[in-house]
């Protein structure tokens, strides 16, 4: 095996097209999922040909302002995901690891606003999953590509903290231990602070004392601070680590799957919310 | 690997690689202003066959920039685009089917004038 | 594989010590652990066979009772609920249980041999889908042993039959919700092995192997793997839909809050349709292998049948509704699937043509693999008869739901895929085992299968025509259904002696059975160059391919080119890389098993348990790595001297 040869992260030589398997997989898999979320889509759009009479008003319910919010966020996230494919091709750890962060920054600033949206629908605008049509389809459909948000953003803390590997640590206790951490570091951080962020903006429209919302969250709020700072900690290595373009095609093959959320998002953007403003 | 795979490959990589950045980042901006297009295109006072049209058409642009650009088809191998469109033309086509089924006036569910009267009670 | 996987191997032995005891790899090549943790594609074939034809038999007992219960007008032999089961699980487990994996069985031992390749492109996942399919297996039949007793709703759960106020017989009642969990697990086991086998077929070949010279098995294996990942995902989401419907509350298919039941009938035969094809065209890609062997005649139109394969496969997504004809869609609906199903008659005709064309002119070995193919060709045409009488919408609106249908599919399933998956089983045996199956005892075991299957089978498109409807436990006596239902129900038993023949033949074989010299019917393609059974890597030196039919051509080479492959097989000096054992898979689709069982019983913090031990069982399988280690092929006795491959 040659190493003075550069890797090049889109032709593999070892098979047949020269394309590499991983990508292959993922774009094959990615057309099994067209259909997926087509046959999604199309349940919500069938019941939205013949809504049952006294059915909800899907522009009494929507906020388009939010979800015009997200969708940017979700389109800059593909941008900074493309960005991340691109800095670990070029061997550029830093780059790498801060794209993707920024890319997880973002999918859960969507995944917050998805949140705060059910919870308003629910609690304010009284639609629900099972009392009405457009509640079934709606927060199914919806919520299947929140999921598939979801898996992607935990796929993508998971490659972040393997991009801390050190050289020939070979799964030994101390890295699993480390990356062990660092993962339940995201998770502490995320749920706390998606808590405290959604509390706060309730908060603000619900018009409380604002000096009262941090003593009244001291637990979200310890646990959001010791998350950050383990991550941050956990983030700053000097260590050598096993991670470089050998490395790309997974992180390739996870920005497919990435971008490909993206699209859908695009598509159910236009079919699920723009068009009911007609 | 052989030889000839190494330093002609490599430079030509790094200028590629150069124009991409710019390129992810412009078309993100695109994609912004398209989703700020779409957003204010439903306001505008515009028969709704042709809002619809100029949506389809802005979301499919906004679509074909992703899968060419953020996912690379515009530089791979034809089969991945192939393979792609495969899954993609049978899902609109079943998309497509499965609406123009339930159009039908065939299809039309049946509402009676009770439950017409026990919605409005509902509401 | 690719550059990742060279990059990260190296010899394990210096630094096993430092990694962490659960991500050993496992390197027991007998016993129950080395099967619980295989990779290999050929075991893993196996382990998809043997499951099959386990789940077979039980099929069959589950057919044999519904015969019983018909056999004479009036029956009271068993309950009307028993018998409601009995006919949703005999459907079910032969088409997902027992065909599907059947087919799988060779897509997974032969296509890899038939294309050059050492493995399938993703080792560790073809384990991982095998141990998924058995999960769903489980799940599918623990309604058997449990209060619920077994899915009762037909093998097709049309809403609202489904939904708790009908299927749930009590509080509790759980049968639907297996149902449910079983298909969805299936499903996940079908993609992802369909998928692999995408790769391996597009990326995997040896040199030389262009796609227009790939084996026409090998060819169906590509489109049957598009097949299933293109149309479980219909089913994936009408099944995710009843399921919020059974368990959230939801209206997807509830009536009383603005659903459409028929949509689930749609969503169903979007994927239902092409599964008929995912259940026939591996057993078209087998009889393309048994008939120009037998026949000692290239295939007929190569071009062509793979042509109209991959056209069956693309318009079998447009036809679903022929299932629908008498659902009241509407004239111009009704007008254009009735149109389409008729147009996806064409390139299958196309297929019996040149299968024909292969047969003429050609000296003919009446084998019993030869048995088994000529028998698919005749009984698939008339099950394609049938069908064709079902595309006519008008003359469907009296077929439908009568017995008609259930002579046609048995016809084509039956005499079509069963025949051709009892034949690939003769034909490789050989191979696969290393023994001849006796030629008497396996034409005496088709002989009375094919007996069997036509009095079974035959009558009850009189039935079906004379109005005897379907899924119905008693019918009354002065009906006019009495001696075709009594002449059926010996027919099946006649069947069922057939196939308990060719099991104990298959079984005595196995173990006593005269060994087979390579090569044994002088065949054409690429597996057969291989020592019977086959080694752990497949070829000591991956072939070199210069033409179509790549085994006959090393047999009999053109002047111009050259001889054989020794002289093109480059020789790695490493040795040959195999990929490591593992356990995750199993792991994992143990987790997976967990959760469904506790989602079936609507325990969600179970559910959520299972879900966390597949996801802790992924994420050590992928940072254990692939691993790999090298292994030197035991002299050079891998490839048949072409000279001395036994002649007929």
């Amino acid at each position: 095996m040659s190493h003075a040869a550069a890797l090049d992260p889109h032709h593999d030589a070892t098979t047949s097209t020269g394309i590499p398997n991983k990508k292959l997989f993922m774009w094959a898999f990615l057309a099994s999922d067209c259909m997926f979320f087509g046959a999604l889509i199309s349940t919500h759009l069938i019941y939205r040909l013949h809504p049952p009479p006294g059915s909800p008003s899907p522009r009494q319910i929507f906020s388009i302002e939010l979800t015009s919010f997200s969708t940017f966020i979700l389109l800059m996230s593909s941008l900074l995901m493309a960005l991340a494919v691109g800095a670990i091709q070029k061997g550029q750890l830093r780059a790498t690891r801060q794209y993707l962060l920024g890319t997880i920054l973002f999918g859960l600033i969507f995944l917050g606003c998805q949140v705060y949206e059910f919870t308003h629908f629910v609690h304010e605008k009284g639609l629900t999953l099972s009392n009405s049509i457009f509640g079934s389809t709606f927060y199914t459909l919806t919520g299947t590509h929140g999921c598939h948000v979801a898996i992607g953003v935990l796929w993508l803390i998971l490659m972040y903290v393997r991009s801390f590997k050190p050289a020939g640590a070979d799964e030994g206790r101390p890295w699993l231990a480390r990356a062990f951490f660092q993962v339940l570091a995201f998770a502490v951080t995320t749920v706390a602070g998606m808590a405290l962020v959604l509390g706060f903006i309730h908060a603000l429209q619900e018009h409380e004392p604002l000096a009262n919302f941090v003593p009244h969250n001291l637990p979200a709020v310890g646990a959001a601070l010791v998350g950050l700072i383990a991550l941050f900690r956990l983030g700053h290595t000097k260590a050598v680590v096993e991670f470089g373009p050998a490395n790309a095609i997974d992180v390739e093959s996870m920005g497919l799957y990435w971008h490909f959320v993206d699209i859908v998002w695009i598509v159910i953007f236009t079919a699920v919310y723009l068009l009911e403003y007609l | 690997m052989d030889a000839s795979q190494t330093l002609a490959p490599h430079a030509a990589a790094a200028g590629h690689a150069q124009s991409k950045y710019h390129t992810f980042v412009q078309l993100a901006m695109a994609l912004a202003a398209i989703t700020g297009v779409e957003i204010v295109l439903v306001y505008l006072p515009f028969a709704r066959w042709l809002i619809i049209s100029l949506l389809v058409i802005l979301s499919a642009v906004k679509f074909v920039g992703v899968i060419a650009y953020f996912m690379h088809l515009r530089w791979d191998r034809a089969f991945c685009t192939i393979l792609f469109l495969i899954g993609l033309f049978l899902a609109l086509g079943t998309v497509g089917a499965l609406l123009a089924l339930f159009s039908s006036e065939a299809s039309r569910p049946v509402v009676s004038e009770t439950t017409v009267l026990s919605y409005s009670a509902i509401v | 594989m690719d550059t990742t996987a060279q990059a990260s191997f190296r010899a394990k032995t210096e630094p096993a010590q430092k990694r962490a005891w659960f991500f050993t790899r496992p390197t027991a090549k007998t016993g129950l652990v080395s099967w619980l943790t295989t990779v290999d594609h050929k075991r893993i074939g196996l382990l998809y066979g043997f499951s099959a034809l386990f789940f077979f038999l039980v099929g069959g007992v589950e057919a044999l009772l519904i015969r019983i219960q018909l056999a004479v007008p009036n029956n009271t032999f068993l309950q009307h609920q028993t018998y409601n089961e009995l006919f949703t699980m005999h459907a079910t487990t032969m088409i997902f249980l027992a065909v599907m994996p059947l087919s799988a069985a060779f897509f997974n031992y032969i296509m890899p041999l038939q294309i050059g390749a050492r493995d399938v492109a993703f080792p560790r996942l073809n384990g991982f889908a095998f141990w998924v399919f058995l999960a769903g297996a489980i799940i599918l039949n623990v309604g058997w042993f449990i209060k619920s007793s077994a899915p009762d709703s037909g093998w097709f759960g049309y809403a609202p039959l489904t939904s708790n106020a009908y299927s749930n017989q009590f509080k509790g009642d759980i049968s639907t919700d297996l149902w449910v969990m079983g298909l969805q697990i299936l499903g996940v086991s079908s993609v992802i092995g369909s998928l692999n086998f995408i790769v391996t077929i597009i990326n995997l070949r040896a040199p030389g192997m262009t796609m227009m010279r790939l084996p026409v098995f090998t060819w169906m294996t590509l489109f049957t793997a598009f097949l299933i990942i293109l149309s479980f995902p219909a089913i994936t989401i009408a099944l995710v839909e009843l399921m919020m419907d059974r368990n959230f509350g939801t209206a997807f298919f509830e009536a009383s809050n603005g659903g459409l039941p028929i949509l689930w009938q749609h969503l169903f035969w979007i994927f239902g349709h092409p599964e008929v094809y995912i259940l026939i065209l591996p057993a078209m890609g087998i009889i393309s292998e048994i008939l120009p062997t037998f026949a000692r005649k290239p295939l007929f139109g190569y071009p062509l049948v793979v042509f109209s394969g991959a056209s069956i496969g693309f318009l079998g997504f447009g036809v679903w509704s022929h299932h629908m004809f008498t659902t009241g869609m509407g004239n111009a609906a009704t007008a254009a699937f009735s149109l389409m199903t008729m147009a996806i008659a064409v390139p299958t005709g196309v297929k019996i043509f040149n299968w024909i064309g292969t047969l003429w002119g050609g000296h003919l070995q009446m084998r019993t693999p030869m048995m088994f193919a000529l028998g698919f060709l005749w009984m698939f045409m008339m099950g394609g008869f049938s069908g064709i009488m079902h595309a006519a919408a008008p003359a469907d609106a009296q077929q439908q739901d009568s017995y008609f249908v259930v002579a046609h599919f048995h016809y084509v399933l039956i005499g079509g895929s069963v025949f051709a998956l009892l034949a690939g089983i003769h034909y490789w045996f050989p191979l696969i085992f290393g023994r001849k199956v006796s030629e008497f005892w396996g034409k005496l075991s088709f002989w009375i299968v094919f007996v069997g299957f036509n009095t079974t089978f035959f009558p009850m498109h009189f039935l079906g025509l004379n109005g005897m409807p379907r899924r119905t436990a008693v019918y009354d006596g002065n009906m006019g259904w009495n001696t075709p239902n009594f002449i059926s129900t010996i027919g099946a038993f006649i069947l069922g002696l057939g196939i308990a023949i060719y099991f104990v033949v298959m079984i005595r074989t196995y173990f006593k059975g005269e060994k087979a010299g390579r090569d044994p019917w002088d065949a054409r393609t690429l597996e057969w160059g291989l020592p019977n059974p086959p080694p752990e890597y497949n070829f000591a030196v991956t072939p070199t391919v210069h033409a179509r039919d790549a085994f006959w051509h090393e047999k009999h080479p053109d002047h111009d080119s050259e001889l054989g492959n020794a002289a093109h097989g480059h020789d790695d000096a490493h040795g040959i890389h195999m990929p490591s054992q593992s356990w995750f898979p199993l792991l994992t689709a143990t987790g997976l098993l967990i959760g469904g069982l506790f989602m079936a019983n609507h325990h969600y913090v179970g559910a959520i348990g299972g879900g966390l031990l597949m996801f802790l069982g992924a994420y050590l399988w992928a940072l254990e790595g692939p691993g790999g280690y090298h292994i030197h092929p035991q002299g050079d006795t891998t490839k048949a001297d072409p000279h001395t491959t036994a002649k007929h």
